[in-house]
């Protein structure tokens, strides 16, 4: 997964396990399948993150093997046959957990970034 | 199998996976239409969006299938393209085989020896080399068995091994009468087969209830081989009786096939207790009514396995302290000897003794003969490394990492090394009896050792061609995958040629210097070995031979035995073809020590804690002068040296002058073990009793006609010849006696020579290293300058045209030649001036930088080097220039 940032050049990588997270957290919405899971991340980072093929799939099937989704072929709204994913109750606490596991992360870089909004202020 | 189901049903399968991917660009694809892109172009920029399918696939894969596997599956895909790659080359496979199969060929042989002797040296018994010994070691550094008491009380008192049990070996003549069969058996304790895990595969084995009381267990286990061989596998063996040593004993068992005992070197088939030592055993000194209490017969050897956790130098630590506790127990006075521990490889009583030292040194060797061959093989695969740049540019330009391109050459490798290996491991019994014959021709008894090609021999020579693969490999996988690219693909040779030039004249130089080594080391071998010969061993053995005849076989007393050997000598020494005739109770030069006595000497006050044990021999009168043996003082016994005279006994040289100070000796008193004091008539010059190879030492001959013995060596001289001896012998004990057998009848000069076999084993073992070696080395620098002479076919034809002789051109290449092989001489001497010291304890005679051999061992490599050079260069020197000027 790359970063777009305004400089193109400035493409950073992800914190691992991100990936997962975010997948998880698409497919609480729903079922959907692979493209659909990009194209989602896709719109709701406003075109920031964009998930290539490359990653995408080896994290679904990462996720798969845990237990925390599966998956299952269907067709799509316009009649595509497509491979549906969906999160298991496993999934849905893996993801709890990474949410507060990244809810701490983002605080903690905050108060690095940003020491003028500590106490001392 | 419904793990596996589980396991399938959750693993996507590759065509799943590829399903999806379409689904996932025609989606992609569908969406840009919708966009208003037309049909082509959407299918494109989906596909542009996608990347790389392959690896998109890869890294799906990876999620499901353990590393390992892939790594696994690549494996084999290596090996199958390797083979296809090698048998697209007999000439370089071939060549690589037959090196390969040399080195690990010789190695394995060597290996297996020194398995028989140090790593599984008891056949049938797991992990017998774990066993440790437990002897009584003098200060002198004697070591000895220990006395029944004793073992009894070490058993007793012991904390560190897991059981101690005892056995001895005695000599075994089976059946009675003509009929007899000289066999060796073991006398064994009752935990003896519990203790070692041989279990019997027929009725029993020797059980501690064999162990209680002294003579009253007349039983006996029999080996497989005897059991199938003399026995014919009789199914209903136990229970019959068999004669031992004319003592009947009833067969209770018979041991696991494979079982041979535990003394090393010795073929034991037939295992009787303990407490028929009395019946049994007949050895010089030992008195058969007293050899279960005496504290002095030191006859049973005690082995057992240490306790898990408990080192080696804890358990001797530990029989220190029993040494000392069992001197205060027992009031005796034991200074002179304490308790030691040794492992059996160490073990003083088997052939390990003997044979180790030499076979140690051939290993040593076989390691140096294999790095010649890894040298040589190198060279070979870093030529061929040349002719395949293309092929390795090519696949580390279409993205081959270096790593998955060594991994590949290695493959190559082993590929070649494990079928050589497997070739190498089915000679093995081929080579073994060739390099063991000269020990079994003149072994008194057949030679036994562990020599099956078991798990540990396939396991060394699997390992070690592997090893050898991946020394010879690894260095030009790394140079042939590190090609530069750019340089291959402009063909441009000329500074990394050079640079593999200077790597392949490594290779020779190394290849020399090693070769130089072994002949050294084969030389100064062979010069201890014609030393050994020449050394005079203080007797003439020729025209004389020997035979043992063991009147007790017959059931005679001692009236009737005494009466059977004055008639055989006096029959003897009437007889034209003897010019004299003579008795002893042991041969000279046995190879190991024996009838090791403690003796006491008039006038001198050992040390309290002095080893004064000697060894001695009964002999009769003529002992000296059929053996040729000088007196030096007095004279030899005779026969009014009877039962009824003064009890005498004539000392060697050594004792005479270490105990009495070059006195006069005669009319001095010896005493032996506890026997009466024996006034000395004769001082006789020193013989080398066990070995050619030992010091002088200290040595005591009793008379026969005072001594009775039922088993004697008779040796006799031959007055024109020896030939017609040996049947006259014969003749003359028939006479006597039709149901007397004779053993061992031969040549006092093969009983000699016996002593020198191991010797000679490893010098033509050593030898066939050294050709070994240098013929490698020779092809090494053969294959360089043809090289070289290939490479500059232009130079020469130029100086040719420009008016050079053929010989000029020889010349040329021979100097290059010559200097490679005279760097390989010096780094090769030096290291062996270092390295031969190692030697020490096979060398005998000669200094380990005698200049003899080393001026030899140089003489013949620069033979070597100046033959494989000028054979290429004389070739090349011959070219006509037509063909050379026009490439």
């Amino acid at each position: 997964m790359t970063l777009h940032s305004s400089r193109p050049a400035a493409r950073t990588e992800l914190l691992h396990g991100t990936l997962d997270m975010l997948i998880l957290r698409t497919l609480q919405w729903g079922p959907q399948h692979g493209y659909a899971v990009g194209q989602t991340i896709r719109a709701q980072s406003a075109d920031v993150l964009q998930v290539e093929a490359g990653s995408l799939y080896p994290a679904l099937q990462r996720l798969a093997r845990r237990g925390w989704v599966t998956s299952k072929w269907g067709q799509t709204d316009a009649n595509q046959r497509a491979k549906f994913y969906r999160i298991t109750p496993e999934g849905k606490r893996q993801l709890l957990r990474e949410e507060s596991r990244w809810t701490e992360l983002v605080a903690a870089i905050a108060r690095i970034m940003s020491p003028a909004t500590g106490p001392k202020d | 199998m419904a793990r596996l189901g589980w396991l399938k049903g959750r693993r996507p399968d590759e065509q799943d996976f590829q399903d999806e991917i379409r689904s996932h660009l025609e989606i992609a694809a569908d969406e840009h239409v919708a966009a208003g892109a037309d049909r082509d172009s959407a299918r494109l920029s989906s596909l542009r969006d996608f990347g790389n399918v392959t690896l998109t696939t890869e890294a799906a894969r990876s999620v499901w299938i353990p590393r390992w596997m892939d790594r696994l599956g690549e494996l084999l895909c290596d090996v199958r393209h390797a083979s296809r790659v090698l048998a697209r080359n007999p000439g370089f496979s071939l060549t690589v085989f037959a090196v390969l199969t040399l080195g690990i060929g010789l190695n394995a042989t060597v290996f297996t020896l020194l398995k028989s002797l140090a790593f599984s040296p008891l056949a049938g018994v797991d992990g017998s080399a774990s066993l440790a010994v437990v002897l009584n070691e003098t200060t002198a550094g004697r070591q000895t068995g220990l006395s029944y008491p004793d073992y009894q009380y070490v058993r007793d008192h012991d904390r560190a091994f897991d059981g101690l049990f005892g056995s001895r070996n005695f000599n075994v003549n089976l059946g009675s009468g003509n009929r007899t069969a000289p066999i060796m058996g073991e006398l064994v304790t009752g935990n003896y087969f519990h203790q070692l895990g041989v279990r019997a595969q027929l009725g029993r084995t020797v059980l501690p209830s064999d162990d209680v009381a002294p003579g009253q267990h007349p039983v006996v286990v029999l080996s497989d081989t005897l059991w199938k061989g003399q026995f014919g596998s009789d199914p209903d063996i136990v229970g019959t009786v068999v004669r031992v040593n004319t003592h009947p004993l009833t067969v209770v068992g018979v041991a696991a096939p494979g079982f041979h005992g535990t003394i090393v070197g010795y073929d034991v088939e037939v295992f009787v207790p303990i407490m028929m030592t009395p019946q049994l055993l007949r050895s010089g000194g030992i008195d058969p009514q007293t050899v279960l209490f005496d504290r002095q017969a030191s006859f049973v050897i005690v082995m057992g396995r240490l306790r898990p956790g408990t080192a080696r130098a804890d358990a001797s630590a530990q029989m220190t302290v029993l040494s000392s506790q069992r001197r205060r127990d027992t009031g005796l006075d034991t200074a002179a000897q304490a308790l030691a521990v040794v492992p059996i490889w160490r073990s003083p009583f088997g052939a390990q003794t003997y044979m180790l030292p030499a076979v140690m040194v051939l290993s040593a060797m076989g390691a140096l003969l294999l790095l010649i061959v890894c040298a040589n093989v190198t060279a070979l695969v870093l030529a061929r490394g040349i002719s395949r740049r293309g092929e390795i540019a090519l696949r580390l330009a279409l993205g081959a990492g270096r790593g998955r391109v060594v991994q590949l050459l290695l493959v190559e490798n082993v590929v070649l090394a494990v079928p050589a290996a497997l070739v190498a491991i089915a000679l093995v019994p081929l080579a073994i009896p060739a390099l063991l014959s000269g020990i079994s021709d003149v072994a008194p008894i057949r030679l036994y050792l562990n020599l099956s090609v078991d798990r540990l021999v396939i396991a060394f020579s699997v390992l070690a061609a592997c090893g050898s693969a991946l020394v010879f490999g690894l260095l030009p996988a790394l140079r042939s995958s590190g090609v530069d690219l750019l340089s291959v693909m402009k063909d441009d040779l000329s500074p990394r040629g050079a640079a593999r030039g200077r790597f392949r004249m490594g290779l020779v130089v190394s290849q020399v210097a090693v070769s130089l080594l072994l002949l050294i080391g084969a030389g100064l071998v062979t010069r201890s070995l014609d030393a050994a010969r020449q050394t005079n061993p203080g007797f003439d053995a020729a025209d004389v031979i020997s035979s043992r005849i063991d009147v007790s076989s017959n059931g005679y007393d001692q009236a009737r035995g005494r009466a059977f050997f004055a008639q055989l000598l006096d029959r003897l020494r009437a007889d034209p073809a003897t010019a004299s005739a003579t008795l002893a109770r042991n041969p000279p030069l046995t190879m190991v020590d024996q009838g090791a006595r403690r003796v006491t000497i008039d006038g001198y006050t050992p040390r309290r804690d002095e080893d004064v044990t000697f060894l001695s021999n009964i002999v009769a009168p003529d002992y000296f002068r059929t053996l040729k043996i000088r007196l030096v003082a007095g004279r030899e016994f005779e026969n009014r040296d009877d039962a009824a005279a003064m009890p005498v006994a004539i000392v060697n040289e050594t004792l005479a002058r270490r105990y009495w100070g070059g006195a006069e000796a005669i009319g001095k008193r010896v005493r032996v073990a506890s026997d009466e004091w024996r006034t000395v008539i004769g001082v006789a010059r020193d013989v080398k009793y066990s070995r050619v190879t030992e010091a002088p030492r200290p040595y005591v001959y009793l008379p026969f006609l005072q001594t009775y013995q039922p088993a004697m060596m008779i040796h006799a001289r031959g007055s024109a010849g020896v030939a017609p001896l040996i049947e006259r012998l014969r003749t003359h004990v028939q006479a006597l006696d039709p149901d007397l057998p004779a053993f061992e009848t031969r040549l006092l000069s093969d009983q000699a020579r016996a002593t020198l076999t191991i010797l000679e084993m490893a010098a033509d073992g050593l030898f066939v290293f050294g050709a070994a070696g240098l013929a490698l080395a020779a092809m090494g620098i053969y294959g360089l300058v043809s090289y070289t002479v290939k490479q500059s076919t232009h130079e020469i034809g130029i100086r040719m045209a420009l008016g050079a002789r053929s010989a000029e051109v020889v010349w040329h290449f021979l100097r290059r030649g010559l200097r490679l092989g005279g760097i390989g001489i010096i780094v090769g001497t030096v290291s062996a001036l270092v390295l031969t010291r190692l030697l020490g304890s096979v060398l005998y005679g000669v200094s380990a930088i005698d200049p003899v051999s080393f001026a030899g061992a140089v003489a013949v490599v620069v033979g070597g080097v100046v033959v494989a050079t000028v054979i290429p260069a004389w070739r090349a020197a011959r070219t006509p220039l037509s063909k050379v000027l026009r490439p």
